[in-house]
């Protein structure tokens, strides 16, 4: 995007010349995590199944055998079991060596009480990764990363991986050029941006080109302690736990185990030390450790997530996609890389790269996942309000305790903070749901008797009868 | 371990706050004169970013390689490159061809007629002394030179160039190379007084100078002490050497034996089957103990050497004047001594006889000045405060430590002339830790092999090169193969993953020197110190 190829905007409208991809056209794909190896894949698949021949070059400079850092995609790497049976039906499965722990429960803290809550449906289970392999310092995994499987499968589809950090992305009359740190560059008839918002590449093309904004961030926090297998299934079982803490700026936390480890990741607005130490003292995250005691942990970053997408996510020949396009408000961020991966590539195989057909093809499929946002929006920010109030708080666990009791009653409550806590459905579904008259009518009845009636024990034993 | 109540910043030792620290790389640990190899070849493979055209670049490394060495031609034919034994890469795909780019500066620059330049600190006006033109004194003269001393080197032969213009053969070292690169020594405004043997006239010459360098050599061959060691046709290894250098005929005979294990027998057994003799080189341990390079034995071997390892003369035999044969002793290693090499011990009873019309015996040279010994001077090189030196006369080595061992003196002894304390130029982080090296990072890239005579080519063109340069091509593609171990090559990880945006580029980037770090936005991470490739950045000790 130098300045001398003018604006983002001007990019969309290069010499009149039919913008499709032909046999032996050139796709550069920046970025190898999820939603770039997702996007190799599809794009592979659908071009053979039309008799394309393409070529892929799928750049990333990690290397996700890298345990720590270094060879980390900054998430908590949860997965929800809708999204790992829609991968399964694209021929995406699993293998076990990907899958940490299979999660059997959420189980949510709040000062008041907790609650277990189970899988709603038998076979929804969450599905516990890592994104690269495992925590610093830690024992080579005999399990695959989630990143690296996926990676492999475009591999095995024909990209070709190319170990360079790309710099620049411009154009370059009717063709895209590519720059590398080492020097390297190319020419390519598509460049995927899915670089996600932990690089800086979308940054960069902000300041060079005019018209376009890059993804708005927020700070999150994710850790990993180090428990082992025995201590995790005496403390945390295979339950994820959620907490619901009034802490400002909290939005959402939540103990993620995973073999030898546990995996906490706080998400909320620009979480800081401040806000970390009042979550740390906070006895409800106390108890879930052994002795109550929480211990150093052995990796951390702040990864940025992605609040507001890119607009616009698309330019001639060019299309961003995952975290630094548009993505799904703090959760299934995955499934939201699978959207936007198959819908890129669906546009460039059967409709064409120009900034047109990616408009029409691509953007609704972004545009939808923005207004669901918003209804994201409005759930967290009654979740906050129920974190401020005791009382709310009061009714919601004595709704989803009573849920969790009686396996034959509608699961209201229960659904929704699983699906809160999951992403397994869409905000909006979730929101209707909550204006449900029999969700309203459970819901005050028990606001009313959790408030003045005679409270019902918890759900969940007390592992270490700390309070 | 377990956190209590309210974490404080000396409990947060989990903390990673990174700090860009230049180490120095294993290549330059290696190198018995601290060789800047990462630096020269960073300026060939980072040309691009400093917008140098590859001649540009060429030009400009070779600056910087004859900081420390002005012999890169000469020293990138003849080392046996310990600073490649060590190359990170070796682990990988091959050590980086070090040597054969360094042979390939040292051509480029006789190439292009490249001059050596004076250094561009203040003018120093002492008169100073040189005793020995090989590549100690040479090296010294020159280190003095530059910095803008007045320089005479004293030399007994008619020519300068010590061993590297009298021992090493042609089919090595082609005498126009040496010849260039000691020309521009001299150009630089060192005078030569050649034909003069002055090292009996210490007093006068003392007086003639302010300081004084004796890089006078070791050229005594030492003799086998046994009967008949004085017969015709008895030879020192480099006496013979000299003679065919000088193009003297050396009548061997068909028949040769070489008595040593060293290069200079190795150079010897292969001169001799270009002058047409059948040789059979005699070494009393086994080929794992020979101090020559590995590979020199392997070409001796192709050219058809014979080897005899585990045997020791024991007579000469000869007419009363003429040589004939040889009585040798069979051995067996016996325990290591006390530097671990495995002595040899007889084997009783068990003895043999060659034939031979000559031998040459080359184990080993002593100083032929004084019967003192070798020179033991300070490790710096001084052995009085107007008296310094280096070279084989401090005891034998390979050129490149004599090279080395010059420039430290002439560094100890500028110094000291101007009355400061010498500069160390050994980075304060110290050695980079292999393992901090990402080898994986860098894509598989195979070495650029030189092109090389075949053994049956070789003897029919006795005198012609054997090893070739690479051609300018294969060396910029070479460079490029450099992992950077220890300092910054511009692979922008760090900038590009920093969550906090820590870091920015430099306004002026130099190679090796691309981007500031600003602690205070750090999170302490370590994402970055563990994607640095080469080591660079590290965990500062306050974050344990």
């Amino acid at each position: 995007m130098g300045s001398a190829h003018g604006s983002f905007q001007q990019l969309a409208t290069g010499p009149d010349s039919a913008k499709t991809l032909r046999d032996g056209s050139r796709i550069a794909v920046v970025g190898a995590g999820p939603s770039g190896s997702m996007f190799s894949y599809f794009l592979l698949n659908m071009a053979k199944a039309t008799s394309l021949q393409l070529q892929v070059d799928l750049f990333e400079p990690r290397r996700f055998c890298h345990r720590g850092p270094a060879g980390c995609n900054h998430c908590g790497g949860v997965i929800s079991e809708s999204l790992v049976q829609r991968l399964a039906t694209e021929g995406i499965v699993l293998p076990d060596e990907v899958v940490q722990r299979g999660i059997e429960s959420y189980t949510l803290h709040m000062d008041i009480g907790d609650v277990e809550i189970r899988t709603p449906l038998e076979e929804r289970r969450i599905a516990a990764v890592y994104r690269g392999n495992g925590p610093r310092d830690s024992e080579p995994l005999d399990s695959e990363s989630f990143d690296g499987y996926l990676q492999r499968l475009a591999m095995e589809k024909g990209a070709n991986l190319v170990h360079r950090l790309v710099t620049d992305v411009s154009h370059d009359g009717d063709r895209m050029r590519l720059e590398c740190a080492d020097g390297f560059h190319d020419e390519y008839e598509l460049v995927v941006l899915a670089s996600g918002i932990n690089s800086r590449l979308a940054e960069d093309l902000e300041k060079r080109a005019g018209g376009f904004r890059k993804p708005a961030p927020t700070k999150a926090f994710i850790c990993e302690f180090k428990l082992g297998r025995e201590v995790i299934r005496e403390s945390l079982g295979p339950s994820m736990h959620v907490f619901l803490l009034d802490i400002p700026r909290l939005e959402f936390a939540a103990l993620i185990p995973k073999g030898e480890y546990t995996t906490l990741a706080l998400l909320g607005d620009d979480i800081d030390e401040e806000l970390m130490e009042r979550f740390f003292t906070s006895p409800e995250v106390k108890n879930c450790f052994p002795g109550g005691q929480i211990p150093d942990h052995v990796c951390h970053c702040y990864p940025r997530m992605n609040i507001d997408g890119a607009k616009p996510p698309y330019a001639d020949r060019m299309v961003l996609i995952g975290d630094c396009g548009t993505t799904r408000l703090f959760k299934d961020g995955i499934g939201a890389a699978y959207r936007a991966a198959k819908a890129a590539a669906r546009t460039a195989v059967f409709h064409g790269v120009a900034a047109e057909d990616f408009e029409a093809h691509y953007w609704p499929v972004c545009r939808n996942v923005q207004v669901d946002n918003r209804f994201g929006k409005l759930l967290f920010a009654v979740a906050g309000l129920i974190q401020k109030a005791r009382f709310a708080r009061r009714g919601v666990l004595r709704m989803a305790i009573t849920e969790q009791q009686h396996p034959g009653k509608p699961k209201r409550m229960s659904g929704v903070l699983w699906d809160l806590f999951s992403g397994s459905a869409r905000y909006r579904e979730v929101f209707m749901r909550t204006l449900h008259p029999a969700y309203i009518k459970d819901l005050v009845w028990n606001l009313v008797a959790g408030n003045f009636g005679r409270p019902r024990p918890s759900a969940v034993e007390r592992r270490h009868g700390t309070h | 371990m377990a956190r209590t109540d309210r974490p404080t910043a000396n409990e947060r030792s989990f903390l990673t706050h990174a700090q860009q620290l230049e180490k120095r790389p294993p290549c330059q640990v290696g190198c018995p004169n601290s060789g800047d190899v990462r630096g020269w070849l960073g300026i060939i493979a980072q040309r691009r970013k400093h917008g140098l055209s590859l001649e540009q670049a060429y030009n400009e490394a070779w600056e910087q390689l004859v900081e420390l060495n002005p012999f890169p031609a000469t020293i990138g034919r003849i080392c046996p490159h310990p600073c490649e034994s060590r190359c990170t890469r070796a682990g990988k795909d091959g050590a980086v061809a070090i040597n054969d780019l360094e042979r390939f500066l040292g051509d480029w620059a006789i190439e292009h007629e490249l001059a050596l330049r004076h250094s561009r600190d203040r003018r120093c006006v002492e008169s100073i002394g040189v005793i020995g033109s090989g590549p100690a004194g040479l090296s010294f003269a020159y280190q003095m030179a530059r910095r803008g001393y007045r320089v005479t080197v004293y030399e007994k032969n008619a020519v300068p160039g010590g061993m590297l213009r009298h021992a090493i053969p042609d089919y090595r070292l082609p005498r126009r190379i040496v010849e260039a690169e000691i020309q521009r020594v001299f150009d630089l405004g060192v005078s030569l007084q050649s034909g003069v043997n002055l090292s009996e006239d210490m007093q006068n010459l003392r007086e003639r100078h302010s300081l004084l360098f004796l890089g006078l050599g070791a050229q005594k061959p030492r003799r086998l002490g046994i009967p008949g060691d004085s017969l015709a046709g008895v030879f020192s290894g480099i006496d013979y050497l000299a003679r065919r250098k000088h193009g003297e005929t050396t009548g061997l005979g068909a028949s040769v034996l070489v008595i040593g294990g060293g290069n200079t027998a190795i150079d010897a057994a292969r001169t001799a089957r270009r002058d047409g003799a059948e040789v059979t080189l005699l070494y009393r341990r086994s080929r794992q103990e020979m101090p020559a390079a590995s590979t020199e034995v392997d070409d001796a071997i192709d050219e058809g050497v014979r080897f005899l390892f585990l045997v020791a003369p024991t007579e000469v035999v000869g007419d009363g004047k003429k040589v004939s044969g040889l009585e040798y002793q069979y051995m067996r290693l016996g325990p290591p001594d006390n530097q671990g090499r495995r002595q040899p011990m007889p084997v009783k009873g068990e003895t043999g006889h060659l034939a031979a019309d000559s031998i040459i015996v080359a184990i080993s040279q002593q100083p032929d000045w004084h019967d003192d010994g070798w020179l033991k001077t300070r490790e710096d090189g001084r052995l009085a405060n107007d008296i310094w030196a280096g070279g084989d006369d401090t005891g034998p080595g390979i050129a490149s430590r004599a090279v080395a061992q010059g420039r430290v003196a002439a560094e100890g002894a500028h110094a000291q002339l101007r009355g400061e304390t010498p500069f160390d130029t050994a980075p304060v982080a110290g050695d980079v830790d292999p393992v901090k090296v990402r080898t994986d990072f860098y894509d598989e890239q195979s070495r650029n092999a030189h092109a090389r005579l075949r053994p049956e080519e070789r003897l029919d063109r006795p005198d012609e090169e054997v090893d070739r340069t690479i051609d300018a091509r294969q060396a910029s593609e070479e460079a490029t193969r450099c992992m950077s171990c220890g300092l910054c090559f511009d692979c922008r990880q760090c900038v590009m993953y920093c969550n906090a945006g820590g870091f920015s580029r430099l306004e002026n980037t130099t190679t090796g020197h691309y981007f500031e770090l600003a602690l205070d936005v750090c999170e302490g991470c370590g994402k970055c110190v563990e994607l640095c490739p080469c080591g660079y950045l590290t965990a500062r000790q306050d974050s344990g």
